[in-house]
């Protein structure tokens, strides 16, 4: 059984991908009273979730009619969300029932650990950090600003994560159209998932850490092929010695990378130049390229923990336990080569946004295996989505192969795309 | 003994002779007239009983610390040259890429077992007013030169493992002229790796500094500050470069107005009187010196391990190189001091301001706590300069010899 599987938050996608062209121009206008009834609902579910603390603190479970009240609300902000990012098509109801084409099931409460209610909201961080990265906008997005000596510092994060990237992209797509392009709506509903475990979490309807393995949900219908596919089969297990010198270790591998990458933009000019008068890229280019995106992705899986050893400094095959499978040249249409820079845009967009999402990931996955010596599966498996959809964007963006990038996490369909070494 | 024995310990014998004929001349490249016979100094005609017990007791801190900090340093170097091999499992990056994960391990290790150590040096300085940086800046402030330091490892693995695959155990014949090379270059371009300068605007010490440089056979010399008060208040300034990029570093803390003009006049007259004298070529000779044997050293020691070429001899090499510098650590304090007095000499020659001399050196003491007369372990092992006390005794054999301003 996948550890997915044993969730107490399930997130339940039973959507068509179908649009109605109207109802998504005018989407954010329509969600309007929803925006308002869920802060007002919101107000509430933090009040019923700081009494939820306190009672199951002292009980060890959550009283069922506030459990019922804020499992309402989560499911209810989970419908608003599917509706106003594209991941379902019709208007929610404002009462948070089930029923909803990308539905959250929380079964009935069950006894807490004390010491992780007590502590939950120290605890949430981490999982509220990627959700913020992950979805983006309120309610999980913070800002801080502060002052340290003589000189000052900010940061702010939130705004747009990963699903609102995607969801302003599907926007354009959904119009020309009229249905939701199939990776964006699994993307989204990852998405979801994790924000709605997330909530549960905060207002402890589970003790169960939020999962932030993107297996689920599964898609409804099969995943489209790609020839660009990634293999992950590294030992979760790690050196922390490794690991707390994590970034100076991989300076070699950046400044190699830079130098190569320096090579990588004459040959990117070379490949283009050659695919669009000859309709397919010239075998060296492709294979010099290959090997310097198949390097990248080496380093950066290094460098975000997604893989352990130190990687090799030739990208070639075979050489590295998260690999990427290339296709070899191939015939491309001469238009679609000519305009490559400005077709990979939304999936530049898309990958920037994934990007962040392994930023944080990797950062977290930093601390959890100093502490622990072990990779935590589900972010590394974050992890290799994520390089995956690198992959498949550089190998787009590169000319290596004609195939747009599919933006689904992997799914039981699109296994194929993403191999588990387990 | 076999011939082929005999042979290496004859050949062997040759190489030492050599080595010490070339340090000789090398030591006697640069000197102070023997004549000179530096003057008794009776530290209490210079400082108060607080001045030297303040200054005693500060670097007394600064000596345990040490000591403390290179025992740490060799228990735990030892410990990962026996151990350390494991982590090459951590690596899917073939022979010399493991080599490189495993010096870059080494040297993060270094790293950790030095930082409690530095930290409580920087609490120390901090306590006399000597350091300014908190240690949150210290700590991350540092990380920049730290990734350096880890390029520079694996260039130099690079070059060695490298050169030990294609020459096997001959390596440091070429590796250590390799470095020496390398220290060349480095030397040349480190002017422009510097942050935080800017020209010189003082129009009368630059008008000195000018003069200086002619009478001590120098072309017009670039004289530069360097903002370094937001981190110390510790006066220094350095003579870096070589040929076209000679220049003098002088740190704001110099010109902040503890120091008189005069003073500042010796400190800029001792930086010209490195560059006059090819100090900085001569210490890459020194270098050299070293350089080749230690290689040599290293090479014999990590032959059980497959010798250089093989990653698991990586360790036991940062290990072995730690352990020579700390046995050269004596000798390379006097080559350094014997420098330094020449160069307080020349300053002496070019300013003929003994008195502005021995105030400097005085100040040295009142404001930057060194310790006038140092235990003599640690003048033997650490002072890189000559103590406060030879620098005063020397401006005063230079005043009878001389004469000189009383001013």
């Amino acid at each position: 059984m996948n550890a997915m599987d044993e969730h107490p938050v399930r997130v339940t996608v039973t959507d068509d991908l179908e649009r109605n062209r109207w109802t998504v121009f005018f989407r954010l206008l329509l969600a309007i009273p929803h925006f308002v009834w869920l802060a007002l609902w919101g107000v509430a579910a933090f009040v019923a979730a700081f009494v939820n603390w306190l009672v199951t603190l002292v009980d060890g479970r959550s009283p069922e009619p506030l459990f019922d009240f804020l499992a309402a609300y989560v499911r209810y902000a989970t419908h608003v969300y599917a509706y106003v990012l594209f991941a379902a098509n019709p208007y929610p109801g404002f009462k948070g029932e089930p029923g909803y084409p990308v539905d959250v099931e929380l079964g009935r409460p069950q006894p807490q650990n004390r010491w992780k209610t007590g502590f939950r909201i120290v605890l949430a961080l981490p999982a509220l950090a990627l959700t913020d990265a992950l979805v983006g906008g309120a309610p999980s997005s913070w800002s801080a600003q502060g002052r340290s000596g003589g000189g000052s510092f900010s940061y702010t994060t939130s705004g747009a994560g990963v699903a609102f990237t995607v969801a302003c992209l599907a926007w354009f797509a959904i119009l020309a159209r009229g249905r939701m392009p199939q990776g964006f709506r699994d993307l989204v509903a990852y998405c979801l998932r994790f924000a709605a475990q997330t909530w549960a979490y905060v207002f402890i309807l589970t003790d169960r850490y939020p999962e932030a393995d993107p297996a689920l949900p599964r898609a409804v219908e099969p995943a489209p092929a790609n020839p660009v596919r990634l293999a992950l089969e590294d030992d979760p297990r790690r050196s922390r010695l490794t690991v707390f010198f994590r970034l100076l270790l991989a300076l070699p591998h950046l400044v190699w990378l830079a130098l190569w990458g320096i090579a990588a933009i004459f040959a990117l000019i070379g490949i283009w130049v050659g695919t669009v008068v000859k309709g397919r890229p010239p075998a060296g280019l492709h294979r010099f390229l290959s090997s310097f995106l198949r390097y990248a992705i080496h380093v950066y899986a290094f460098l975000c923990l997604v893989g352990g050893p130190f990687p090799a400094f030739g990208g070639r095959p075979g050489t590295y336990p998260v690999e990427i499978e290339l296709p070899p040249p191939g015939p491309q249409g001469r238009w679609g080569a000519f305009f490559r820079l400005v077709l990979a845009v939304p999936a530049l967009a898309v990958n920037g946004a994934l990007g962040i999402a392994l930023l944080v990931s990797a950062v977290l996955s930093w601390f959890a295996s100093l502490v622990t010596g072990r990779e935590p599966l589900g972010l590394q498996r974050l992890g290799a989505f994520a390089l995956r959809y690198e992959a498949q964007t550089s190998a787009y963006l590169y000319l290596l192969t004609a195939r747009y990038p599919y933006s689904g996490p992997w799914t039981q369909a699109a296994d194929e795309q993403l191999m588990l070494g387990e | 003994m076999s011939a082929r024995r005999a042979g290496r310990l004859a050949a062997l014998a040759l190489a030492a002779a050599a080595w010490i004929a070339l340090a000789l001349l090398l030591w006697r490249s640069s000197r102070v007239p023997s004549s000179l016979r530096l003057a008794p100094v009776r530290l209490h005609d210079f400082f108060t009983p607080h001045q030297l017990a303040r200054a005693r007791a500060f670097e007394r801190f600064g000596r345990i610390d040490w000591l403390l900090s290179e025992l740490a340093l060799l228990g735990a170097l030892a410990v990962y040259a026996r151990r350390g091999p494991r982590f090459a499992r951590e690596s899917a990056a073939g022979r010399i890429g493991t080599g490189l994960l495993l010096g870059m391990l080494g040297l993060g290790i270094v790293w950790l077992v030095q930082l409690p150590f530095d930290l409580a040096g920087l609490w120390w300085d901090r306590r006399h007013g000597i350091a300014h940086s908190s240690y949150w800046e210290w700590i991350f402030g540092n990380w920049l030169g730290l990734g350096g330091s880890f390029l520079f490892v694996c260039l130099a693995l690079v070059i060695v493992m490298g050169l030990a695959r294609v020459l096997g155990a001959r390596w440091w014949l070429v590796g250590g002229p390799a470095f020496v090379a390398l220290a060349a270059l480095f030397t040349f371009v480190s002017p422009y790796l510097m942050t935080g300068v800017h020209p010189l605007r003082d129009p009368a010490l630059l008008a000195d500094a000018r003069r200086f440089a002619r009478e001590q056979g120098l072309p017009p010399v670039r004289i530069v500050v360097q903002d370094v008060h937001a981190e110390t208040s510790a006066p220094n300034a350095e003579a870096v470069g070589l040929g076209p990029t000679r220049r003098v570093i002088l740190w704001d803390t110099l010109l902040d107005g503890r120091f008189g003009p005069r003073e500042v006049r010796v400190v800029v007259a001792h930086e010209l009187g490195h560059l006059s004298r090819d100090h900085l070529v001569e210490g890459l000779a020194w270098f050299a010196l070293f350089a080749v044997p230690g290689a040599w050293v290293i090479a014999r020691a990590t032959r059980r391990r497959g010798g250089m070429a093989e990653p698991a001899a990586v360790p036991l090499g940062l290990f072995v190189l730690v352990v020579l510098q700390l046995l050269a650590l004596p000798l390379q304090a006097a080559i350094s001091r014997h420098i330094e007095a020449e160069a307080d000499w020349v300053a002496l020659q070019t300013t003929r301001d003994p008195t502005a001399a021995t105030g400097l050196f005085r100040r040295f003491t009142t404001v930057a706590l060194a310790q006038p007369d140092p235990p003599g372990w640690s003048y033997l092992l650490l002072a890189d300069h000559p103590t406060i006390e030879q620098r005063i005794g020397m401006a005063e054999a230079w005043r009878r010899l001389h004469g000189g301003s009383t001013k």
